[in-house]
């Protein structure tokens, strides 16, 4: 195993739990000072990873370091870590909560206290400290739970779907904290479901299913790989002919949707001339290139690694129910 | 450590600082303290209570009624009966019984003949009198006062009460028609009967207790009550706080808290705080406890009777009881989701723990015993088994205490092994709670 200055480094690594396979030879290396979306629909095998990356799973074979330490229980008090099944203590009052977490994590006691009331003044929640855990909103205690995870300036912060159950004005303010934790210098691993979350903050992606990995590429890589070849045309006059599209070299199909059309080019057609081609044939009010969503990514390399056109569906589906569609 | 620490430091201030804690550690002492005052007036005699009403006699003898007629009908002070009793009895027994029987009681003796049809006059039990209930029927056999020709043996008296009678006036009608067979057989025989009771009685003594300070009066029970208190003390705490490792963990567990805190230490550091976290809370509520029963001895001048070399035995056996049974309920609490589901878990061990409860007379009546000797080296109970022994009048050879903190070593070494396997795998573990089975696979995987 390599000892470069990666904070996280996997080298075939299982995990099963009796006959289920959660992770199965699962290699990835996360550079320092990265930002990566961990992705992958419920029961991906994102959770089960990220678990054995902290050392709360082990294992059962393969080779795993976290912050060049082979163990994570030699560094924690460098990494922060965001569960995605979190709790507190809901009579401890947000203050004391907060000190003990800060201690757990190595924090001297020496103006602990000032820094716990800057953490959730950062937050947005200044004045919440001397009420109980149980008195607050499930927002305010998501936001919490992440100045818990960060009180002790990590360099490593591990995020497990840090927005679920948030409305969209925290996720927005998470999303800022986030960032500004990865401005600071830490590593982020950001785990999520939903993809376009992902995609609004990352700038690399591991995508994973069933427990293997099917995707570790950088945002804009992936958006050159998998180039559109499909248009979104919408006529100045909506009831106009668009046989003439239809007729243009190059044009595989146009078909009428949500108002609009869909144009489907033949694989490696230059988009650029079609779309002036298109322009030319027919006054338009709108043509924009289609850009390809990411689950559609996803379907795409899962049908491609041999899952059955009925699974592919079935994934699709699956992910349309769990996140708004995601264009990269 | 300082990990270990904060953990530890945590569950104490959480724990004890806190309402319940305060009255749960305060409400046993309060309990005895109110007894003590109120008991007496709750479960002692009545002093209004007089039996009064209707007894019926069937009396073949013709010389029992007599004397049932002159210690009742006769407007016998209660005073006088109290006498009677008390040398029939004894001043211990008879006191008793004069306290159960309260008031000289208002009796009207209906004396039935002999060839009386028996299933008329149960029938007259039952008929209502408000004025003078029917209380009794006591049929008097005939050869209650001389025995048959050619026996030897001497007879006794049936008696037949209504549905729902008084309890104390079946005792006082019982008591009675008692005294009046024992005076007729008296009678009977020419004895005077104050003069037998004076030949066979001998005052009973208290005994001297010699000790190296001074001799002092023997506290009846005292060598019996110790090692029952050191039992009590023992049991408290290591039930106390086990039951708070264990609901504390259930509720870590599922308020999903415990995902943070494993993110922050391993689970070995997670068990040691609230092992030693929890064990800081039993020591405090046992170190009250005690000093609460050395300020009742100082008060009573019973002081010199503890042996207090006991008490470090305490903390010691405590210790490894404390661990042994702590682990394991940490151990139950990580693998379950909520108590419901613990109970079944929980009932091996709570079985366990009521052996020594069951032991306590046997051991403390033969600490020498091969069972008693057994107990004390088998763990997790040789912790109770020993510290009873130790606190009764014949303690064990100081080489079996070592061999017992010994085998307990070794209980705590297995029961932490064991439970922290469990705890590592269980903690994370949610949805259909395991059996016993599966927690022995779980110790296999981890």
């Amino acid at each position: 195993m390599s000892t470069t200055g990666a904070a996280i480094e996997l080298r075939g690594v299982t995990k099963t739990f009796g006959g289920t396979t959660a992770v199965a030879n699962l290699d990835l290396t996360i550079p320092r000072g990265a930002l990566y979306g961990f992705i992958g629909p419920n029961g991906a095998g994102k959770t089960t990873s990220i678990r054995m990356i902290m050392s709360i799973l082990f294992p059962d074979s393969g080779e795993l370091k976290v912050l060049g330490r082979d163990s994570a229980l030699d560094a924690k008090d460098k990494i922060g870590y965001l569960p995605e099944e979190r709790g507190v203590y809901r009579k401890m009052r947000v203050a004391a909560y907060l000190m003990y977490i800060a201690r757990l994590k190595g924090v001297p006691d020496k103006g602990l206290s000032e820094r716990v009331s800057a953490y959730v003044a950062r937050v947005g929640l200044a004045g919440v400290e001397g009420k109980r855990c149980e008195e607050l909103s499930k927002g305010m205690l998501q936001k919490i739970q992440f100045v818990a995870a960060i009180i002790h300036e990590p360099d490593l912060l591990i995020l497990d779907e840090p927005f679920s159950g948030l409305d969209p004005v925290s996720m927005r303010q998470l999303r800022e904290q986030i960032i500004a934790e990865h401005a600071r210098g830490a590593t982020i691993l950001f785990s999520t479901h939903v993809m376009q979350q992902a995609e609004e903050i990352c700038d690399h992606v591991v995508m994973i299913h069933r427990g293997r990995k099917m995707l570790d590429d950088p945002v804009s890589s992936i958006r050159s790989r998998y180039d559109p070849r499909a248009l979104v045309l919408e006529p100045l006059d909506a009831g106009a002919d668009v046989a003439g599209v239809r007729a243009l070299a190059g044009v595989e199909s146009c078909e009428r949707h949500e108002g609009a059309y869909n144009v489907e080019l033949e694989p490696g057609f230059d988009v650029a001339g079609a779309i002036s081609r298109i322009a030319a044939a027919l006054p338009v009010a709108r043509i924009e290139v289609k850009r390809p969503r990411l689950e559609d990514v996803f379907v795409q390399i899962v049908t491609d690694r041999g899952d059955s056109a009925d699974a592919a569906r079935a994934l699709r589906a699956e992910l349309a129910d769990q996140s708004p569609q995601a264009a990269i | 450590m300082s990990k270990v620490l904060q953990i530890a430091g945590r569950e104490f201030v959480a724990t004890v600082f806190t309402k319940a804690f305060i009255i749960g550690l305060l409400v046993f002492p309060a309990i005895v303290g109110v007894m003590s005052l109120v008991g007496p007036k709750l479960f002692g005699p009545d002093p209004n209570f007089a039996i009064a009403g209707q007894l019926a006699v069937v009396d073949p003898t013709g010389e029992v009624t007599p004397e049932l007629h002159s210690a009742l009908i006769k407007g016998t002070p209660a005073a006088d009966l109290a006498a009677v009793i008390r040398a029939a009895q004894g001043e211990a027994f008879g006191g008793s019984v004069l306290s159960a029987l309260g008031a000289a009681p208002k009796l009207t003796l209906v004396e039935r003949p002999a060839e009386v049809n028996l299933e008329q006059e149960k029938a007259w039990l039952r008929v209502e009198d408000k004025d003078s209930p029917h209380l009794a029927l006591a049929v008097i056999h005939a050869n209650a006062v001389e025995p048959k020709p050619g026996e030897t043996a001497l007879g006794s008296y049936d008696l037949y009460v209504p549905p729902k009678q008084d309890t104390r006036v079946e005792i006082g009608v019982q008591q009675a028609v008692r005294e009046a067979i024992i005076g007729a057989r008296f009678k009977a025989r020419g004895l005077d009967r104050g003069q037998v009771n004076d030949l066979s009685t001998v005052p009973r003594v208290r005994s001297v207790t010699v000790s190296d300070s001074a001799d002092r009066g023997t506290v009846g029970g005292f060598q019996f009550v110790l090692p029952l208190a050191f039992m009590f003390l023992l049991f408290m705490g290591v039930m106390g706080s086990g039951q708070g490792l264990l609901t504390t963990t259930i509720e870590e567990k599922s308020s999903r808290v415990i995902e943070v805190l494993l993110s922050a230490v391993s689970p070995m550091q997670l068990m040691a705080g609230k092992l030693l976290g929890h064990m800081a809370i039993s020591l405090l509520a046992m170190s009250l406890y005690i000093a609460m029963g050395l300020a009742v001895l100082t008060s009573f001048s019973l002081f010199g009777l503890l042996n207090f070399a006991l008490i470090p035995y305490l903390l010691v056996f405590f210790v490894l009881a404390f661990f042994t049974i702590g682990s394991l309920m940490m151990a139950v609490g990580s693998a379950v989701n909520d108590m419901r589901e613990a109970q079944s878990l929980m009932l091996p061990m709570t079985l366990l723990l009521i052996v020594p409860w069951i032991l306590w007379m046997p051991i403390s009546r033969d600490p020498d015993s091969t069972l008693s000797v057994v107990v004390s080296f088998l763990p997790p109970v040789n912790s109770f088994g020993m510290l009873l022994r130790l606190a009764s009048s014949h303690p064990p050879p100081t080489w079996q205490v070592w061999l017992s903190i010994a085998i307990g070593v070794l209980g705590v070494v297995g029961a932490v092994w064991f439970a922290s396997k469990v705890f590592r795998i269980g903690l994370l573990m949610f949805g259909k709670p395991p059996n016993f089975g599966t927690l022995v696979r779980w110790v296999r995987d981890a």
